[in-house]
């Protein structure tokens, strides 16, 4: 049996499972309110939870963006094993803080958070609705990667038989319908199954990968052949944007508001906290995998371009498909387990965007079951627009597409982690903060088609200059700025 | 039974080891960048990797190992009296 029938198997059977966990998921469901929709009622246990963080965390950018940047940059990709480390490192900073104010207020949405802290003052609203936007512009951004790398495997894992474009529409329309009738049970029980199936095709990916180069020592000895600029000790700027990376990819996921949403669903604060220490490990078990597959293709495939390095991780599959037909099948699997990655973030994403949109955009009560039903409506508009977007724009890398989200997203973490620990803190200069900060990152950055500045990455920068507004407009302290980093007593 | 954990002499011993790991992985990350080695040279191969990478697996390891660890220790309440305070 061809790769490509055996693909489209594999994907039939995956998909009718998916859909299965979905009318699972609505049967399960109590009320129609958001918390219930959005955030599972509040009882996501320490298995479900970690799977879904992870399976959140680690996306179509991690799965096929990763391997095509190794490939590019060499062994200094092992800096995406810090950076995504990173994540959890710096939730200690917001996660134990924010989780108790969020349970005793009732948040649903990152801006519930924003409306709690800055609620009382004259541009708190502008605030949460500037915070909005550019988390939605940062989602939407991220959809989009993810429906393209979607399409990219579906039409390798099925040699063609389902195009680029079927893949977008078939797979969009089925994530759509399993988070409109489960919400975020589906999201998670579908993590979940998604989680385990990435980390089993990865494993068996990376172990025929060392196999075939015959062990890691000999992969490195053909990589100083084939590439040897992709071993030596990296240069001064290419040491400041690892550490940029860090800084860029650790504070900004923590205001992924998909990750924000699972602190607000976690059964318990120790659930929380457990599933974050098993989380700890997860970089080293997905990222450093993903780097050496990209440091796999080196010697295998010469002189790729930007957009071909993308497919290194499809390429070497096909490769491996082909070395012997009993490969085929774990293949697929693989393939499958890295459509499961994008998949699961896909739908995080989107079932963030619509709660975004309905609550803290148009402001709708995060309490009435009248919200859900327009955020389900307002996720399937986002999501038929993001997927006819990417029918058209096909040639962006999509580790340039996670940059572009991350330079903005970063500028939201003065609103959250500076917020949350101080307390003379003012929308006003906040909201300040928020804009030249994102100013600088979209106006150097895109403007002047200068991403980085010295290996420092432009929203990095933007965030310093965001951060010395909000702090420095901030003093002297007023009455409105003592209030509110403590738990709700009055919603 | 959670809500007495943080309390008293034995949490604020975890919360201070807390910290402590906390910096500990701030270390770990500065070493992790190969800045203080001589950028172009060429590599010498430790356990299958340029020297320079396997340091760096290696920081990524243990601060994996001590930020479990942190993370564990962590008291993440439910309670909601006060918490930013």
């Amino acid at each position: 049996m061809s790769l490509g029938t055996l693909g489209v198997i594999g994907l039939g059977l995956y998909l009718a499972g998916l859909a299965g966990i979905g009318e699972w998921a609505r049967r399960s469901r109590r009320d129609a309110t958001p918390a219930d929709h959005y955030l599972a009622g509040r009882e996501l246990g320490v298995f479900v939870l970690f799977l879904t963080l992870y399976a959140t965390g680690y996306s179509g950018n991690s799965l096929l963006g990763y391997p095509g940047e190794a490939y590019r940059r060499g062994f200094s990709w092992i800096m995406s094993t810090g950076f995504m480390l990173a994540i959890v490192v710096v939730y200690h900073g917001l996660a134990p803080k924010l989780r108790p104010i969020a349970i005793a207020g009732g948040f649903v949405t990152p801006g519930d958070w924003i409306a709690h802290r800055f609620g009382r003052e004259r541009a708190g609203r502008a605030l949460q609705i500037a915070v909005a936007v550019l988390m939605v512009a940062a989602l939407a951004n991220f959809l989009f990667a993810q429906l393209k790398a979607m399409g990219l495997l579906a039409a390798q894992v099925t040699e063609g038989i389902v195009s680029y474009e079927v893949g977008v529409g078939l797979l969009a329309a089925v994530i759509l319908a399993y988070e409109t009738l489960g919400g975020m049970r589906a999201v998670a029980w579908t993590d979940a199954g998604q989680s385990l199936l990435m980390l089993l095709g990865l494993s068996a990916l990376v172990a025929w990968l060392l196999t075939a180069a015959g062990g890691l020592s000999a992969l490195t000895a053909d990589i100083l052949v084939s590439r040897p600029e992709a071993a030596r000790v990296p240069e001064a700027a290419e040491c400041a944007n690892w550490a940029s990376s860090i800084a860029l990819m650790g504070l900004a996921s923590m205001v992924y508001p998909q990750m924000i949403q699972r602190v607000y669903a976690a059964r318990s604060g120790t659930t929380l906290a457990r599933s974050f220490a098993l989380m700890s490990f997860m970089p080293l078990l997905t990222t450093t995998t993903v780097t050496l597959i990209g440091l796999a293709a080196i010697p295998r495939f010469a002189d790729l371009g930007d957009v071909q390095a993308d497919r290194v991780m499809p390429l070497l599959l096909g490769t491996w498909a082909a070395a012997d037909p009993h490969f085929a099948a774990a293949a697929v699997l693989v393939f499958l387990g890295a459509l499961a990655a994008i998949m699961s973030t896909a739908d995080s994403v989107l079932l963030s965007l619509g709660s975004l949109m309905a609550e803290d955009l148009l402001g709708r009560d995060h309490r009435a079951a009248e919200t859900t039903l327009l955020g389900k409506r307002i996720a399937a508009a986002v999501m038929i627009a993001m997927a006819g977007l990417a029918l058209v724009a096909r040639n962006i890398t999509l580790w340039g597409l996670i940059e572009l989200k991350m330079e903005l997203l970063i500028q939201c973490v003065p609103a959250f982690l500076i917020a949350i620990h101080t307390p003379r803190l003012r929308a006003g200069p906040v909201l300040a903060g928020l804009l030249v900060g994102t100013g600088i990152a979209v106006g150097v950055g895109l403007g002047l088609g200068l991403p980085r500045l010295a290996g420092v990455h432009t929203g990095l920068i933007g965030l310093v200059a965001n951060a010395a507004v909000a702090w420095g407009g901030s003093w002297p302290r007023t009455r409105a700025g003592r209030v509110r980093t403590t738990c709700p007593t009055d919603r | 039974m959670r809500g007495m954990r943080g309390s008293g002499h034995r949490g604020v011993a975890r919360r201070r080891l807390r910290r402590w790991l906390l910096a500990a992985i701030g270390v770990l990350y500065a070493a992790s960048i190969p800045w203080y080695r001589e950028s172009g040279a060429a590599p010498q191969v430790w356990l299958g990797l340029p020297g320079w990478v396997t340091v760096a697996l290696g920081c990524y390891v243990a601060a994996a190992i001590l930020n479990a660890i942190a993370w564990w220790l962590a008291e993440v309440s439910d309670g909601g009296r006060d918490e930013g305070r």
